[in-house]
């Protein structure tokens, strides 16, 4: 025991008591509300989506690291799942990018400001 | 509390028992099959021809009260996983059933939403904002489902003698992870779809 301890005395260690894990809760809770404000605040739409996302990415991280124990695992398991993040952010933007940008998926496959000039049958 | 995890564990090549390893890997490929479907509602969701539309029917604090009882329901799985490793089988029982609570609390927020979009006249079919709203919080909601019943099937082997025997410790982190991914998928879905407008 006393030799594991050694053998790992620089890593770091879960939450040791409830406490720890109630104020990793309230802290979500409080984001959770600060999200709620912004979204009914008159913030300009670029700034409210960026804070809305950095902020729901705080939540995210806190709970993969804290509450899912990421943070004191392996590395092997930290780099599995941000492979499967990464790819998956890639993907979505990616697709996003594709289809917002693409006219033809107008209605009627016209993009919008064109529909006079094409044929009609 | 190392030392008591290192005793359920077997001994395997990468020092991760081979279960926990496999729920990583099957939440890393859930995170692509979540990516897909958040990426198609964002595709669809402004190209409806019909309404109603999101601006008409997204009720955000609903929402809100039932993003909290999930996340709640995450702080409630983690103090079960505590109970577990620190051998506190009466909170982990607690903990385990009022994270079940919780979950049901949050499926039942789930029906009315849907139950009050259909009476609203959003269906499935009604328009591609419905499909694939529907198809997104609807599978979503599956996962919450099937949680909660991965978690009701640990309680009721908890209650039994030698039920969860020596790895209770394991089979219930491995649960919480499951329930902890689902609570991080509601984050982003709350906050891609709900709140930004």
């Amino acid at each position: 025991m006393v030799g594991h301890e050694m053998q790992h005395g620089g890593e770091e260690h879960p939450p040791s008591t409830i406490r720890q894990y109630v104020m990793t809760g309230v802290i979500l809770t409080v984001i959770t509300v600060v999200e709620l404000f912004l979204s009914y605040s008159s913030l300009p739409h670029g700034l409210m989506v960026s804070l809305l996302i950095g902020l729901s990415a705080v939540k995210f991280v806190i709970v993969v690291a804290i509450f899912m124990h990421l943070r004191f695992e392996n590395g092997l398991l930290t780099r599995l799942f941000m492979f499967g993040l990464v790819l998956a952010a890639c993907i979505l933007l990616a697709l996003v990018s594709l289809f917002w940008n693409d006219g033809t998926d107008a209605v009627g496959g016209i993009p919008a400001g064109q529909e006079q000039s094409a044929p009609k049958h | 509390m190392a030392a008591a995890h290192a005793e359920t564990q077997h001994h395997t090549t990468t020092g991760i028992d081979n279960r926990k390893l496999l729920m990583w890997i099957f939440l890393a490929s859930e995170c692509l099959f979540f990516g897909s479907l958040i990426s198609t509602y964002l595709i669809f969701r402004g190209d409806s021809i019909v309404g109603p539309l999101p601006a008409d029917l997204l009720d955000i604090p609903l929402t809100s009260t039932s993003t909290f009882v999930l996340l709640m329901s995450s702080l409630t799985m983690v103090l079960a996983v505590f109970g577990a490793q620190h051998n506190r089988l009466g909170l982990m029982k607690g903990m385990l059933l009022a994270t079940i609570v919780l979950g049901l609390v949050f499926l039942g927020f789930q029906v009315y939403e849907f139950r009050h979009f259909a009476h609203l006249g959003l269906n499935l079919g009604t328009n591609q904002f419905g499909a694939s709203f529907y198809l997104l919080t609807g599978i979503h909601g599956t996962h919450v489902g099937v949680g909660v019943l991965y978690l009701a099937s640990l309680l009721v082997a908890s209650a039994r003698r030698n039920g969860l025997g020596k790895e209770a410790a394991l089979h219930v982190d491995i649960a919480g992870l499951y329930w902890h991914f689902v609570d991080i998928v509601w984050i982003v879905i709350f906050t891609l779809i709900y709140l930004i407008p």
